[in-house]
């Protein structure tokens, strides 16, 4: 019988390549708490999120993140699964008893619950929703939950990780149909992953929706509006906007994650038109890059890994969709002819396109839209500038825009300031 | 920066990149161990547009104060290990230099709040308190005996008699088993971890031990 310290060890290793960066959840005070407003409650989420170790790749490990089972029907190629000497499974009991234990340490801030599919997703699925129900009504556990979802899943149980979860997640590992089948070739990438994800936001729309109506009959004021609106409104572009939802349900919605470089032709480029159409589509909060690493044993062992600076552009790209509204045509000036994104810096390459005919611009008259595209202004400082000109204050020396938190040191080469334009010496010798 | 409009609140910043209302600065400097009346007394002469900007060696001051105070409330609630006894006591202990040990105690009362927090401050050998209710206070008490007088005459709590055991070794083994060797970036981690946070379980005996001379810090502190 294994004990539970070799369950952790073994199940926490094969769990170690899932992502999950954040432990932020928008849950707040004011809305209805996810399971009533008893005071027996234990543990709480922090909207930006807490901390509490780091591994030494210096990645926050703040989740207690392991498998629930190692026993898998798929033979995924990248997948530590083929060369698992040992097959292990948590009990619901003894998962959340670990769990409780580390919480009470404050070592963790909360659980990210995955799981090889032993039987069936379905089989797998019960106990993994079994683990979170004790956590939920025994241990009255109310912080954070990031469910992973499991391929094929049925979606009555599906309806049931979303009311107990923050976040869920169903991996997508690949971007298209015919990369998948390349190297994972038993899941259906539509029936198994995408339809999956589209259950997630009709389950997660119609579950507020409700909510809402039950909070108009107790309330009745500007900010249930607010949050009505928030749940439906929508960007330009058919993104989501998510700055804040106020969902009382999923706070943190779904994700995905993608494995990068383990299929032989798929490009940055297939991966950020299926990111697009993903925010669009099924509203997905973010998507997850985990750059492929050989595992010995595997049938890629001998594949070279992927670099980490890929996974480092995919994310600084993602952030300009995401974050700064770029649209997927304007990234596409940037794309090489092998489908990839550049070295360097995307926002870099992409004002050097932008800037190219137009020339520096200058602060005190330039639009929000030629603000955003300049390096060291993001939409947060492209906001303040405006809000300041509104004011009638206006911008005389490079430092004025220091003091707001313009990076000068990136931004200078497209920027002029009454006409007057502080360049790099690379750009005097070009 | 110019403002054209003379008739234009220059209190009122919209936008402002860096510092803290005059509101912020009076409720939390105090917290500081640094803080004196004369300090609150200047910035109430000062315009907050000034205050903000840290361009004068005044707001510089101020900002740098508030970031020491904020850090170390934040730095305590990441870095904080605790124990729960079956009585429902949660303890632990902290070092804390600022008046920070109120904003640390309601972090923990939050998340457990039938349960009553002690935490004992290394730096004032004092121990502070929050019960059920919320009410603090501090006692010069060590920890220890803190901890047992507060436990007694209270029912033993079934779903804490449950976690009582010992879980050094399973953080350990967590902490070690989510190490992905290819992506060891040993540079961003020592930025991201106090140093006196290098002896709580699960970070001995490891990856410290593989830092070169480059790492003064750390050899200093071993």
């Amino acid at each position: 019988m294994p004990s539970t310290l070799e369950k952790i060890r073994i199940l926490g290793e094969n769990s170690k390549y899932d992502i999950c960066a954040s432990t932020a959840s928008s849950r707040t005070d004011k809305y209805p708490k996810l399971f009533g407003d008893s005071k027996d409650f234990i543990g709480n989420t922090a909207s930006a999120g807490i901390c509490h170790s780091y591994t030494p790749d210096g990645r926050c490990m703040s989740l207690f993140k392991t498998l629930y089972t190692n026993k898998c029907i798929y033979s995924c190629k990248y997948c530590f699964s083929h060369n698992c000497k040992k097959r292990l499974s948590f009990t619901p009991e003894e998962y959340a008893r670990t769990f409780m234990k580390l919480y009470s340490m404050n070592v963790v801030e909360g659980v990210f619950i995955s799981s090889g599919v032993c039987g069936s997703a379905d089989d797998t699925t019960e106990d993994m929703l079994e683990a979170i129900r004790l956590l939920r009504f025994k241990y009255k556990f109310q912080g954070y939950v990031h469910f992973k979802a499991l391929p094929g899943v049925s979606q009555s149980l599906l309806k049931e990780a979303i009311t107990l979860s923050d976040r869920i997640s169903i991996n997508s590992e690949a971007s298209t149909k015919e990369h998948l089948a390349e190297i994972a070739e038993q899941k259906d990438f539509y029936n198994d992953i995408v339809l999956r994800q589209r259950w997630l936001k009709q389950i997660r729309i119609r579950h507020n929706d409700e909510a809402l109506k039950i909070m108009k009959d107790h309330r009745q004021d500007h900010e249930l509006k607010f949050q009505e609106k928030m749940i439906k409104d929508r960007r330009e572009d058919g993104y989501k906007k998510f700055r804040w939802d106020g969902a009382p349900i999923l706070n943190s919605g779904q994700t995905t994650q993608f494995v990068i470089g383990a299929a032989e032709h798929e490009t940055d480029w297939d991966l950020l038109k299926r990111i697009d159409n993903d925010y669009k589509m099924i509203d997905l909060r973010r998507a997850y890059f985990s750059s492929f690493i050989p595992i010995e044993g595997t049938p890629l062992s001998a594949k070279q890994a992927a670099p980490l600076e890929r996974e480092h552009r995919l994310y600084q790209t993602d952030w300009l969709l995401r974050i700064y509204h770029y649209k997927l045509n304007d990234l596409k000036e940037v794309i090489n002819e092998e489908g990839n994104l550049p070295r360097g810096d995307p926002k870099i390459h992409l004002a050097e396109d932008y800037f190219k005919d137009r020339g520096p611009v200058d602060p005190n008259t330039a639009s929000y839209q030629d603000l955003i595209r300049v390096p060291g202004i993001g939409p947060i400082s492209a906001k303040r500038i405006i809000n300041l000109r509104a004011q009638k204050i206006s911008f005389n020396r490079r430092q004025d825009l220091k003091s707001i938190g313009i990076i000068l040191k990136r931004a200078d080469p497209y920027l002029k300031i009454n006409g007057n334009s502080q360049t790099t010496i690379q750009h005097f010798i070009n | 920066m110019k403002n054209k409009s003379e008739c234009e609140d220059s209190l009122k910043v919209v936008g402002c990149a860096k510092g803290y209302s005059k509101d912020e600065l009076i409720t939390n400097l105090p917290r500081h161990s640094k803080f004196h009346l004369g300090l609150i007394k200047q910035i109430i002469t000062i315009p907050e547009v000034s205050l903000r900007n840290s361009g004068t060696v005044m707001a510089k001051k101020i900002i740098r104060m508030m970031r020491e105070v904020s850090t170390e409330t934040y730095r305590a609630m990441q870095f904080t290990r605790t124990e729960i006894n079956k009585y429902g006591v949660l303890y632990g202990i902290v070092l804390l230099k600022h008046h920070v040990m109120d904003n640390v105690l309601k972090y923990f009362h939050e998340r457990w709040p039938q349960c009553i927090i002690c935490l004992y401050n290394e730096h004032t050998q004092s121990t502070g308190i929050i019960n059920e209710k919320g009410n603090i206070r501090e006692v010069k008490l060590p920890l220890k005996e803190t901890v047992k007088k507060l436990s007694k005459g209270r029912p033993i709590i079934p779903y804490f008699d449950d976690i009582q055991f010992s879980g050094e070794e399973i953080f350990e083994s967590l902490y070690n088993s989510q190490n992905i060797v290819e992506r060891e970036n040993s540079r961003y981690f020592k930025s991201m971890i106090p140093d006196k946070c290098f002896n709580l379980p699960g970070m001995k005996n490891g990856v410290e031990k593989r830092y070169t001379s480059q790492n003064k810090k750390i050899d200093e502190f071993f």
